[in-house]
């Protein structure tokens, strides 16, 4: 058998289930003890055969001497009677007659040996002849008529048949005396055999329990043990490698433990990696001072952001009281009752003044967070730092810009009110004494009234130009506070009829109205949009001199609702349109007719609008001109993007009365 | 027009006390309540004079200026308020440039009975004037019933 066929051989028996090994281990023993049985028996089935062989030859010399015996008993008998006619003397020869037969069957029965039947066959013919010769004889001497030289020679004759009888039988035995040697020979021979037979059995059977044994201890138990060694190992964490080629049972868990402990290993690496990943950011982190403390609030770990924002490095801090990170004012308690914090809710969060390793202090932002163990059990308190002293600078520096912001606000809103105040104070003079002037105008001539009358309006003048810039002013500078809140333009158009009719009709126009058939809902302040509306429509009114119509239109599209002010006067004039928002620029209006106007109502109505998060504009018409302006609607959600002034500001200027 | 309770010519016999610190507009108070007929007024354009000027005066209404140096229209009405009793209806008409809604909220919780701002319109003014005196006979003769 080849190297080749035995590895073939085992690696088949070891690939064979348990089952079938078991069967094997226990079986092959019983079958080797089971031969060894059989062979016994059939062993002690050839000594029992050589045995009675042995009995066989016995029974034969016993049974030839007995032909022997009783023939020359029988003749000695009939020898007797003959000579003495004495009826005693015949009975051997009866007993001969009687007994011969079944001897001679038994005889002709037993022998096999052919040698041994050749004198046998002699010897019967001898017993029956001899007989035959004894019978004659009695019926001679019976009859009388025998003379005794006859019955001599018939004696005589009797005798040497006889002898003849006996050379036969010693032939026999001497025959079959070689033939029981044979056969006693044989017992030996089977004896032998049948000892060496025991011991062969004995030997195998030994053989075969042994390799039993060892083929169990080889499959089974030694790979038991190493896959108990496995598991050990795989307890202990250590990698197994070359898994097993057996398929059978302990082969398969064998290989299931190596791919677990493949599989504990990625993981074991993985986890390892996640953590060393995570070691590293937390060392690398520059920003954050993390560190850990024990349960007594010793460092215990200390990374770069740590070093960075408190300066000291890492040996030079861990197995410290983290309390020297503090102040000496709050070092007593602060650093004892964050712990107790952390403690008893989890986590601790503290901003204040930290200290640096030189001394010099920071802006700290801390969380403390106490650390369990799945028991529960404190394990100690992870430490997070931040330098806020940036933020807290910017936070100061902010605060101080916008108190600063606030104070040229309040600055500002309070120079408007002083100019206004500084203004309106000798304008009440001129205005009051003006019309006191005109109240006793009688009692002057014409060239004095009309002096009255050009001081009375250009006070007036000034007081609209005073009025609208401040307004201006305030819109712009954030200081006059608008009231937003969604109101319906359709109620406004009414309101804004009611005030404007006078105008247009004054001027000989017609009033048009076009309200939608539904809530214009805007964000606006209610005042202010009547006050561009007002505007808008005593513009149309003033300057349409060719015309017959103003009219006030409110439409609601997707995203705005729009209103507009249609005349079908003479417009404004082309390249003048783009300076139509231009504060004090009359176009020239002033020039062509009397024409009252501060030449800021537009630009007013522009910042209003523009305040309020809408838009303005102008498109000339084939006659006439339009002047729009949109507001925002309370679903579009820009109304947070407004821009609310503060309210340290609460007043404005008020109209003049 | 309903016949009047009081006399015009009762209300015009009223003290009126007005103070400013811009002579033109003392000089302009003072020509409209001629023209209207008061005979006993008292202006003044020195406010640190004005509490005494009270005191001695007894005005029946005070024209009162808010934005004026060294002691403002506020600590006036104020000063005004701790001097009289309590029953007292002394009525202040506040005549001012500033048009700030604090203004107006802040001097009549002081105990302005009147605010107009200006540039105001001369007969609106006479016509509030006359209105608080004739508030004032009243609640006098109120009182001495």
């Amino acid at each position: 058998m080849t190297v080749e066929a035995m590895r073939r051989v085992a690696r088949y028996w070891a690939d064979r289930s348990l089952a079938v090994k078991g069967l094997v281990v226990v079986a092959l023993p019983l079958a080797i003890l089971l031969g060894a049985l059989v062979s016994l028996y059939l062993a002690s089935n050839a000594e029992t055969r050589a045995e009675s062989d042995v009995r066989r030859a016995f029974a034969i010399q016993r049974d030839t001497y007995q032909v022997h015996a009783l023939l020359a008993e029988a003749a000695a008998g009939v020898r007797g009677y003959v000579l003495t006619n004495e009826e005693q003397f015949l009975d051997p020869y009866r007993k001969a007659e009687a007994e011969l037969p079944p001897t001679i069957g038994r005889l002709d029965d037993a022998i096999e040996d052919h040698v041994v039947r050749q004198h046998f066959e002699d010897l019967r013919r001898l017993e029956r002849d001899k007989r035959e010769g004894l019978r004659e004889i009695l019926e001679e001497a019976d009859s009388g008529g025998t003379s005794s030289a006859e019955l001599s020679t018939a004696l005589v004759g009797n005798k040497l048949s006889l002898d003849e009888v006996r050379r036969s039988i010693d032939a026999i035995q001497e025959r079959e005396a070689v033939v029981l040697d044979e056969r006693r020979a044989r017992v030996d021979e089977v004896r032998r055999g049948f000892l060496v037979l025991t011991a062969i059995s004995a030997l195998v059977g030994l053989l075969g329990s042994l390799s039993a044994v060892y083929l169990f201890s080889t499959g089974i138990v030694r790979r038991v043990r190493k896959l108990e060694g496995d598991a050990r190992a795989l307890a202990e964490g250590e990698r197994l490698t070359d898994p097993p080629e057996e398929a059978d049972e302990v082969g398969r868990l064998a290989q299931g433990l190596v791919r677990a402990s493949a599989l504990l290993h990625a993981r074991e690496d993985d986890l390892r990696a996640s953590e060393e990943r995570f070691r590293l950011v937390v060392e690398d982190v520059r920003d954050y001072g993390i560190f850990a403390l024990d349960p007594e609030g010793i460092v215990t770990t200390w990374n770069l952001g740590a070093q960075r924002i408190k300066g000291w490095q890492a040996e030079e801090i861990l197995g410290h009281h983290f309390s020297r990170f503090y102040p000496p004012e709050t070092r007593d308690y602060l650093p004892s009752e964050m712990l107790e914090r952390a403690r008893a809710s989890g986590s601790a969060e503290d901003e204040g003044w930290r200290v640096r390793k030189d001394g010099s202090r920071f802006w700290a932002n801390v969380v403390v967070t106490a650390l369990r163990n799945e028991r529960g059990e404190l394990q100690g308190f992870a430490k997070v730092t931040r330098d806020m002293t940036e933020r807290r600078r910017s936070e100061d520096a902010l605060r101080k810009a916008r108190e600063e912001a606030e104070t040229a606000s309040r600055a500002k809103s309070q120079f408007l009110s002083r100019t206004s105040h500084e203004l309106r104070t000798p304008l009440n003079a001129i205005l009051g004494f003006g019309q006191l002037l005109q109240l006793n105008e009688d009692q002057f001539d014409e060239r004095h009234r009309e002096a009255i009358g050009q001081i009375t309006l250009a006070g007036r003048h000034l007081l609209s130009l005073i009025n609208d810039l401040l307004d201006i002013s305030s819109i712009e500078a954030g200081a006059s506070e608008l009231k937003i809140e969604p109101i319906d333009l359709n109620e406004l158009l009414d309101e804004v009829q009611g005030l404007a009719a006078p105008i247009v009709a004054t001027a000989g126009l017609t009033f048009e109205r076009i309200a939608p058939d539904r809530q214009a809902l805007v964000l606006a302040d209610r005042r202010r949009v009547i006050q561009v509306m007002l505007n808008l429509v005593g513009n149309a009114a003033k300057y349409n001199r060719t015309g017959s119509l103003v009219r006030l239109a409110c439409t609601i599209d997707d995203d705005a609702v729009r209103v507009s002010v249609e005349d079908d006067g003479p417009g404004v004039a082309r390249g003048m349109a783009e300076r139509i928002f231009t504060p004090f620029d009359r176009l020239g209006q002033q020039e062509r007719a009397r024409v009252e106007g501060t030449g800021l109502g537009l630009s007013l109505s522009k910042s209003l609008v523009e305040a309020m998060g809408g838009q303005i504009g102008y498109e000339p018409l084939e006659p006439g001109s339009r002047f729009w302006f949109s507001l925002l609607q309370p679903t579009t959600g820009r109304d947070k993007n407004l821009a609310l002034p503060p309210d340290n500001n609460e007043g404005q200027p008020c109209p003049p009365n | 027009m309903p016949a009047k309770l009081i006399d015009p010519a009762e209300i015009r016999q009223r003290r009126i006390l007005a103070i400013d610190d811009e002579q033109p507009n003392i000089l302009l108070l003072q020509s409209l309540l001629e023209q209207e007929g008061y005979a006993s007024l008292k202006c003044l354009s020195d406010p640190t004079k004005a509490l005494q000027a009270y005191i001695d005066f007894e005005p029946d209404l005070v024209l009162l200026d808010l934005m004026m140096p060294q002691v403002d229209g506020f600590e006036l009405l104020e000063a005004f308020g701790r001097h009289d009793k309590a029953d007292e209806y002394r009525p202040v008409l506040v005549l001012t440039a500033d048009t700030t809604l604090q203004a107006r909220r802040r001097a009549l919780s002081l105990g302005a009975k009147d605010f107009v701002t200006k540039p105001f319109d001369v007969i609106e003014v006479a016509l509030r004037i006359s209105n608080l005196l004739e508030t004032r006979i009243l609640y006098e003769r109120l009182r001495s019933a």
